[in-house]
């Protein structure tokens, strides 16, 4: 699962997720390609399963684009603990997502069956999501 | 090929009378280039949309009808919403004729390379569109590519296409625009690959510092 190989501060801030992605909004690889159009956090394993679910619909066919990294820790503290004593611990990554933000790209295959891939991978992230086609874009 | 947009004059700039525009249904726009001042205008929203998705817009000659007024232009930017179908500002460059501009022409490519038909290879398109030079009149709507010869490894390069004499080519010659590559994943391993990841009961992901306590 994607994850950064070291990182300068363990713990981060929740942060904000405010505004829209002026950049990364537009499919710059493929021919196709899932934009979110809320805000959220997705995880390395949200990540890993909507992959997954395009790799295996679209089979051997096709060039799949990542474009987006977890790269924030989220820490959780233990079941069953008093609140207090400090941050949690680490737990999970998550890539923030921004309204507009193209989460990932297709090419090399047909246009209905990167649109089903696509709706494939939208089942396992939190957020709404769209379908865009490089050549509808402005 | 050209179109025709009607524009309005507008007297102020600025992010408040932008959006004022925009609730009322009209693009901001300027108009500016070829030795004269720049003139601000807006354009109805609705229509500039449809224009714009039926034409290829960075390669299409406009002519705007201001009023009396007529100027042949080329769009050199649509500003659109990250996300809804929605123009926020555009960009109008006057042309003069005879005089050679640059623009963006996109690379359409044709036809069902053999080594994706025979081989099971992937077309892989790494340039949609290149930079060329020539006089308003004489710019190509598309540069099509016939690609059905391409056997897997084979590549087209800037320098290999084949554009009308009249039409320089700005683009680096060694510029990959397409290729066809080979397989590189079986179908039985990328399913063990994915069996894999859904198999995987280990703990989350820690971060790790790099000397950070």
């Amino acid at each position: 699962m994607l994850a950064p190989k070291r990182v300068k501060r363990r713990k981060t801030h929740k942060g904000k997720m405010r505004g829209k992605a002026y950049r990364g909004s537009r499919v710059s690889f493929g021919e196709y390609g899932l934009q979110s159009t809320e805000a959220g956090w997705i995880t390395n394993r949200q990540i890993e399963s909507a992959r997954v679910a395009i790799t295996r619909h679209v089979k051997r066919s096709g060039k799949v684009w990542i474009r987006i990294f977890p790269d924030k820790p989220v820490t959780k503290k233990p079941a069953e603990t008093r609140m207090g004593k400090g941050k949690g611990n680490p737990e999970q990554w998550v890539a923030v997502v921004k309204p507009g933000r193209m989460m990932f790209e297709l090419e090399g295959v047909t246009a209905e069956t990167a649109r089903r891939a696509m709706q494939l991978a939208s089942f396992k992230l939190p957020v709404r999501t769209q379908f865009v086609v490089r050549e509808s874009q402005l | 090929m050209e179109a025709t947009l009607n524009l309005e004059l507008r007297g102020d700039a600025g992010k408040g009378v932008a959006r004022k525009l925009r609730r009322a249904g009209r693009v901001p726009a300027i108009v500016y280039g070829g030795g004269e001042a720049p003139v601000m205008v807006s354009v109805e929203a609705q229509e500039a949309l449809h224009l714009f998705q039926a034409i290829s817009v960075e390669n299409t000659i406009l002519n705007l009808s201001l009023g009396d007024a007529n100027e042949r232009v080329l769009v050199r930017e649509v500003q659109t919403h990250p996300f809804r179908p929605e123009i926020l500002h555009v960009d109008f460059l006057r042309i003069r004729r005879g005089v050679p501009i640059e623009v963006q022409v996109p690379v359409h490519l044709s036809g069902i390379a053999a080594g994706v038909r025979i081989d099971g290879g992937r077309m892989d398109q790494v340039t949609h569109d290149i930079p060329v030079k020539c006089v308003p009149s004489k710019i190509p709507e598309a540069i099509e590519v016939d690609v059905t010869s391409f056997a897997v490894g084979d590549v087209l390069r800037a320098g290999d296409l084949d554009l009308p004499d009249d039409v320089e080519n700005l683009a680096d010659p060694g510029l990959v625009i397409c290729g066809v590559a080979s397989p590189t994943i079986s179908l039985d391993e990328e399913d063990e690959a994915a069996e894999d990841v859904y198999d995987e009961d280990g703990p989350a992901a820690q971060p790790e510092s790099d000397g950070e306590s």
